[in-house]
């Protein structure tokens, strides 16, 4: 088995049973997995804000710093990878916050706002999600069975 | 004797800092570092002037012809970088150790300390606020106080999360509930002990709560921002998780709105990595002799 970790503005994708892609220490930030399970196939992104607007350049170098661009990216290279549309299992989390939320901290939700709209425009369906809170959550994905676990200071959950 | 009597009585066993840190602080005069004093102080520590070389050198900064002075560090990146990477590196070495009852390992801790600089740096750019270096020192040092409380938080920690949850109240004021004295209060008692100048002894004390500062200032206001951003991103973060308040005024004070809050944050990401590879060879000496 070999561990790939995704650092954080970056996505990593495999078709290796033996693989298991995990990312760490998810604030407002999003993990989300996307899994065909024909293909046994998959990818993981660890994006850090909603819209690339905010800085285009950073975008082309980092395009998964943003939903807005690195959930796409991901998506084509699984496409790539022979991934088809119908099959995929798509789970999410992450997107937590600091305390007492005004509306300039809301980056967490406005993350997974974005993500649900990017999914819609697509035609696809989030299957199971764990966002929001105050915890900082690490996630598992297992390319073999598309079991996918979330991790916090308070155990470890399946998504 | 309490809980805080006991952890205050053990501020003077921490471990102080290299002389040449007080030097350096206090050859920024009110706005800008002294270029001619900070290489003075500098030139007289060989390993530092080595890690200053090391650093400048690094692929990050991408130059064609080597640099092999201090005074061509300056000219090169300013006096203000220079002090920059001193004080990082001297605080890397001196003081890089974990904060163990909130499960910050030592490289942990060290990320989220060099993501606060990072931000506060990015942002005081952003807002065009002056200062000549004491934000970045104050930011790096902003929970020393944790790594002094680490093990009260590991005895209590059951009774600090029930008082969270039942109070709704932020980490650092159940530990103030249940301890006494919460790590912000320590880092200031800490920096106190080291003689540091106020305003960032001020900003260390205040770095969660803006609003109390008998005077609010920007520097106290960009530490908490920058704070509430790395913690809001997951950059080192611990046990203690997300469980802090974000002061809406200190975002009004600075004028900051999400858009730049956004740019500060895809900035500092990259600059983040780099500056982390730059200081990932050197040394920690001193804290590896304790």
């Amino acid at each position: 088995m070999s561990l790939i970790v995704v650092g954080i503005a970056d996505y990593q994708t495999s078709n290796r049973a033996d693989d298991v892609i995990i990312t760490y220490s998810l604030g407002s930030c999003i993990g989300l997995s996307i899994y065909d399970p024909i293909a046994k196939l998959g990818g993981m992104i660890h994006y850090m804000l909603p819209l690339a607007k905010i800085s285009p350049e950073k975008a082309v170098a980092k395009p998964a710093m943003f939903a807005d661009t690195g959930i796409p990216a991901l998506l084509n290279r699984l496409f790539a990878m022979g991934a088809s549309k119908s099959c995929l299992i798509i789970k999410a989390a992450g997107g937590s916050q600091l305390m007492d939320q005004n509306k300039i901290f809301n980056i967490g939700e406005r993350n997974f706002l974005v993500l649900r709209k990017i999914l819609w425009k697509n035609n696809l369906l989030i299957k199971n999600s764990d966002v929001g809170g105050m915890l900082s959550r690490t996630v598992r994905f297992e390319i073999d069975t598309g079991r996918v676990t979330v991790k916090t200071s308070l155990g470890e959950t399946e998504l | 004797m309490n809980i805080k009597q006991e952890i205050v009585s053990r501020i003077s066993s921490f471990p102080t800092l290299p002389i040449m840190v007080n030097k350096l602080l206090f050859a920024l005069n009110a706005q800008e570092p002294n270029a001619a004093e900070v290489n003075k102080i500098i030139q007289y520590d060989p390993a530092l002037t080595a890690n200053i070389l090391k650093a400048a050198n690094s692929a990050f900064l991408g130059f064609r012809n080597p640099v092999n002075s201090l005074s061509e560090a300056t000219f090169r990146l300013g006096t203000k970088w220079i002090f920059q990477i001193a004080i990082s590196s001297l605080i890397y070495s001196n003081l890089r150790r974990p904060a163990r009852g909130y499960e910050l390992s030592d490289t942990e801790l060290w990320r989220h300390s060099m993501a606060v600089a990072t931000v506060s740096e990015n942002l005081r750019n952003l807002l065009n606020i002056r200062d000549a270096g004491f934000i970045y020192t104050a930011a790096l040092l902003h929970d020393i106080g944790k790594i002094a409380l680490g093990d009260y938080v590991s005895q209590h920690f059951d009774d600090l999360q029930k008082e969270i949850d039942e109070n709704k109240i932020s980490f650092e004021m159940a530990e103030e509930k249940v301890l006494g004295i919460e790590h912000a209060e320590i880092g200031a008692l800490i920096s106190e002990n080291w003689h540091f100048p106020l305003p960032i002894i001020e900003c260390i004390r205040w770095h969660h709560n803006p609003d109390g500062a008998p005077e609010v200032s920007d520097a106290i206001d960009l530490v908490h921002i920058a704070d509430s951003i790395c913690l809001m991103e997951g950059l080192g973060i611990g046990r203690d998780n997300l469980q802090y308040r974000a002061s809406e005024n200190a975002l009004n004070r600075l004028g900051i709105t999400i858009d730049k809050i956004e740019l500060a944050v895809s900035q500092a990401i990259v600059v983040l990595e780099e500056v982390e590879n730059m200081f990932k060879d050197i040394p920690a000496a001193e804290a590896a002799r304790r």
